[in-house]
């Protein structure tokens, strides 16, 4: 069937405004930290009585484990004030006093423009399809688009969760860069697909491979921004100067950042590991033989050994934090190489690329 | 710090070693006793060091109890199997003896560290795998770089880097990495099996030390208020156990179950992998319409064993080629590219066995006695008739030509002649099957044959094919030949080229189709298969599901009633979640005792 150009113009105008709405959504997210209130300067000793073990001034305290209330109270949007006086007065609430307060009003704008800007890019992504016939993920710049749509949706529903809003600026930030790239370095017009490229056990691996890699591009952008606040936390230990302290000290501890960050690549991990069984599964059908270490095989299997190795380091004395988030980096590291060097590169059973 | 951070650090570190006078507490708070026995054991009894490293490593609000206690834990187990501290000083020369340092080395073996060393191992040996041809994949690139860089390729090679994934040192590694497993794996079971039967362990006796807790006054009197606590926890399904005082309760033990089976599962991959490369084989066989072959070693084109196959191993069928036919795309962007691929086969399992049919396309293999037979590819093989300078029909039948294109499907291929007298006769061949002329130059322009066409470079002389080394059927070794001065001119079915020198006619009759076959045998398939099931089923349990514990403790108040603490605390909450289990618990339960969590019950314990 010949490509449908009208709609493959109207996937172009819908990709053009979601990355102009996620560079709005991204100067939300930085007015908050710019305007948003400030959190409480110190922490109040005021005990919250029910929560009797609660090391915390802000109500927010059974939060051994838990991302959800302390970050929520942290947060960069600034509404530490109701979270904090949450505990006597909300009384045996639903969750203790832990709902920690809405967000304010900048995270709210931006978290709506995020939400504008993903549906813009959805439905850029789903008309693409629409105009080729087939899954829209099937050249680089489809894979491109189609992963940072994951990565958005993904973020979203995970920001909302774990009310990790803080996290909004840094993912922007990733997501309007790469999508930008992708309009203007990458940009393939629509077209038909290789035939070879036609089976469900194939469409299944990739669409697998496009979710996983949108996890741990949101894993990734965690990690990097947990290095930073590791290292402003540890400088600030030692009473050394510190650089970007506003917004750093925003943040909530490299901690909350490391587990976050764990709980992405928890996700993407079985994705993944899904991912390549299908592929598996696929080859085996096409070729008879589900493993043959063709490149792009081989660098799927490092960046899965790699992220396994991140999963034992967090459960491993002394690897904790900054190395773990080391070699997650490089599994992302890992990822990014399979798509932008091997595939393109190196010849191989995978004519993915699409760009020749 | 201006920072406001949330049940901060200090306090829960100072936590973890608040619980080490208590060895109750530590059991309490050790979740990982099945999981992490191995943590801690890093040497033969770091059994000091792993206090150290519970204050060190914590390095966060998550290490508070949990970590610090895990480590603690692990620290402690470990002294316990080793005789305390007495083995803790590293491995002291003669005074561990063989089995001392037998032990030792197992331990570090096993341990969680040399575990991720290996897995980077495996991941960075992968590499070059990668990088560099490979001789299982592609040996002509493996030749072309002996040739090309001839002292780095000899160095390389020396290395086994053509070949990694068959490499003795790749092996070492994932041997290495698959033994750990094993001792890691194998003790954990065990461990887990026994403590599927055991009670939670006794409730810490300061639960407001827990990652998470609350505590409230009830007018209930101390056994009432447990009583109903335990009814209303294994009413969901925790595991209770009661004692003066306190109520412990435990669940989510399908995490371990999930870790394990991930793990096992594992082992498994590794050994369906090895039955396939040990037991498998793969094949490939070129098949001309009307013609059969049987699957014996010298009638395949080429044949790649397992290391413990033998020629006798081999199914015993038979499978000819009735007709094939592919269609393509006529119009629009896509013309000339495949739309199906359809052979039409009859096989037999035996030399002697009923004879069945089927059609192979591309996703679907012909399958007999297990062994998968996929159509792969297809071309066309001109047929052909030779007669010699004698006037005797030296040559009659079809030739297989090679596609060296796809959108026109022109092939090449030779046509050898040993029999012509008075000498050998050569002939190499393009054939078009829809030939047009493009401006001089004719070409095919469709895969399918609308005007098949043969053109022939005629040679006579010696074809070298008795000089032992092997030949190519598709090319010519034109060394002993000489060019027979006639112009190749294109030929359609039925017509000739007459040979200078009286040396014979060609004759081209027709063509058939044939189709290249790949053979697999592979029984480590379906095991894989379920390894790899259970693998992600293993993973999903592990990540889903979060093991945690909760306690509660009722003393009789000062106002009469109770005051009743409840804490809880889980490990490694993948998924997230306790958070909100726990308020939920604690509101129910306070409910439940009509006390109020927003009372002031005074100030926690311990404080
Ligand atoms: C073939 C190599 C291995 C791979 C690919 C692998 C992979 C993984 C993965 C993906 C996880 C996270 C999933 C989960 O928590 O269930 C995990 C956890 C774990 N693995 Fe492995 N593993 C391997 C070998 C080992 C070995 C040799 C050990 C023993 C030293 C080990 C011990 C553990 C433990 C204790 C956990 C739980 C960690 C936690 O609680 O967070 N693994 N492994």
């Amino acid at each position: 069937m010949p490509v449908n150009t009208g709609l493959a113009d109207i996937s172009n105008d819908f990709l053009l405004v979601a990355v102009a709405v996620y560079a709005l959504a991204m100067l939300a997210y930085a007015c908050d930290f710019a305007f948003g209130r400030k959190a409480v300067p110190a922490v109040r000793k005021a005990r919250v009585p029910a929560l009797a073990g609660a090391k915390s001034g802000a109500g927010a305290g059974l939060d051994a484990d838990g991302v959800d209330a302390a970050d929520g109270a942290v947060g960069a949007d600034g509404s530490e004030g109701a979270a904090g006086t949450a505990g006597p007065g909300a009384g045996a609430g639903p969750a203790l006093g832990l709902r920690p307060a809405p967000p304010g009003l900048w995270v709210r704008i931006a978290v709506a423009l995020t939400a504008v800007g993903l549906a813009a890019h959805l439905t850029g992504v789903v008309t693409r399809g629409l105009s080729v016939h087939r899954l829209p993920w099937g050249d680089m710049y489809e894979f491109v688009t189609a992963l940072t749509c994951v990565a958005v949706a993904f973020f979203l529903a995970a920001m909302i969760r774990y009310r990790a809003y803080y996290m909004g600026l840094f993912v922007m930030v990733a997501v309007v860069i790469v999508l930008g790239l992708a309009e203007t370095v990458i940009y393939t017009p629509a077209g038909p697909l290789v035939p070879a490229l036609q089976s469900y056990w194939l469409a299944i691996h990739v669409t697998a491979m496009t979710l996983a890699t949108g996890v741990f591009f949101v894993a990734a952008v965690i990690g990097i921004t947990y290095l930073f606040v590791d290292r402003h936390a540890r400088r600030l230990a030692a009473g050394r100067p510190t650089g970007a302290d506003g917004i750093l000290r925003r943040l909530p501890g490299p901690e909350a950042l490391d587990r976050l960050a764990y709980r992405t690549v928890v996700f993407g991990f079985p994705i993944w590991t899904f991912g390549v069984m299908a592929g598996a599964i696929w080859a085996d059908r096409a070729w008879g033989s589900y493993w043959s270490w063709d490149p792009t095989e081989t660098w799927a299997f490092i960046t899965w050994v790699v992220y396994a190795c991140f999963l034992h380091a967090r459960a491993t004395a002394g690897w904790r934090g900054r190395r773990a988030s080391g070699i997650q980096l490089a599994g992302f590291g890992c990822v990014l190489f399979n798509v932008l060097v091997i595939s393109l590169l190196v010849p191989g059973l995978h004519s993915y690329a699409g760009l020749s | 710090m201006t920072r406001l951070r949330v049940g901060s650090q200090p306090e829960p570190e100072a936590t973890a070693t608040g619980f080490d006078h208590d060895a109750a507490d530590r059991e309490a708070l050790n979740l990982d006793s099945v999981a992490q026995g191995d943590l801690g054991q890093d040497g033969p009894g770091r059994g000091g060091a792993g206090q150290a490293s519970a204050g060190q490593a914590s390095t966060g609000r998550e290490g508070a109890g949990r970590d610090g206690a895990r480590r603690e834990g692990g620290g402690q187990e470990g002294g316990g199997q080793e005789g305390g501290g007495a083995a803790a000083t590293a491995p002291a020369g003669a005074r561990l003896g063989v089995t001392g340092w037998l032990r030792w080395f197992w331990r570090q073996l096993t341990s969680m560290r040399t575990a991720l060393i290996l897995l980077f191992l495996l991941a960075a040996g992968s590499v070059p795998g990668s990088l560099l041809p490979q001789e299982g994949i592609n040996p002509a690139a493996v030749d072309q770089y002996y040739t090309s860089h001839p002292l780095l390729a000899r160095i390389l090679g020396g290395l086994s880097l053509f070949n990694v994934f068959g490499a003795p040192w790749f092996a070492a590694v994932y041997l290495l990495l698959f033994t750990s497993l094993v001792g890691c794996v194998l003790p954990r079971t065990l461990r887990l099996a026994g403590s599927a039967r055991q009670p939670p362990p006794r409730a810490p006796r300061y639960i407001s030390r827990l990652p998470f807790a609350v505590s409230y006054a009830t007018t209930l009197a101390p056994e009432a208020a447990l009583g109903s606590a335990a009814a209303m926890l294994s009413g969901k399904r925790f595991r209770v156990r009661s004692g003066p005082g306190w109520v412990a309760a435990e669940k989510g033990y399908l995490r371990e179950v999930g870790n394990l089976l991930f793990h096992i599962a594992l082992l498994g991959l590794l050994v369906s992998i090895g039955m396939g490369g040990l037991f498998g084989y793969k094949a490939n066989r070129l098949l001309v319409t009307g013609t059969s072959f049987s699957n014996t070693v010298t009638a395949l084109d080429e044949f790649h064993p397992g290391r413990l196959v033998s020629p006798g191993d081999l199914q015993p069928f038979t499978v000819s080629l009735d007709k094939f036919s592919a269609s393509y795309v006529t119009s629009g962007p896509e013309i000339g590219q495949p739309a199906a691929f359809n052979a039409a086969v009859q096989y037999t399992g035996s030399p002697q066995g009923a004879v069945h049919r089927d059609t192979l396309s591309v996703n679907h293999p012909l399958v007999v006695d297990g062994v998968r037979v996929f159509l792969i590819g297809h071309g066309f093989a001109p047929t052909f008739r030779v007669t010699d300078g004698a006037g005797k029909v030296v040559f009659s039948g079809s030739v297989p030509f090679i596609p060296v294109e796809t959108s026109g499907l022109t092939s090449e291929g030779a046509v050898k002649v040993p029999d012509a007298d008075p000498k050998q006769l050569g002939f190499v061949g393009v054939f078009l099957p829809s030939a047009e002329d493009l401006h001089g130059q004719l070409v095919s322009v469709f895969p399918t044959p609308q005007n098949p066409v043969v053109s022939l470079v005629a040679y006579a002389g010696n074809l070298g094919m008795n000089s032992g080394s092997p030949q190519s059927v598709y090319t010519l070794d034109t060394a002993g030949l000489r060019r027979l001065p006639v112009a190749p001119q294109p030929l359609a079915v039925g017509q000739s080229m007459k040979l200078p020198d009286g040396l014979g006619t060609v004759t081209y009759t027709g063509y058939q189709q044939w189709i290249s076959l790949a053979i697999t045998y592979d029984p480590g398939q379906m095991p894989a298969l379920v390894s790899g099931i259970v693998v992600l089923g293993g993973l999903l349990l592990s990540f889903m599901v979060r093991r945690r514990r909760v306690f509660v403790r009722a003393r009789p108040g000062e106002a009469g009633g109770s005051v009743v603490d409840f804490g809880g605390l889980t490990r490694t909450d993948a998924a997230g979640g306790f958070e909100d289990e726990f308020s939920g618990l604690a509101t129910e339960i306070s409910t439940l005792h009509q006390g109020r969590l927003d009372g002031d019950p005074g100030p926690p314990d311990g404080e």
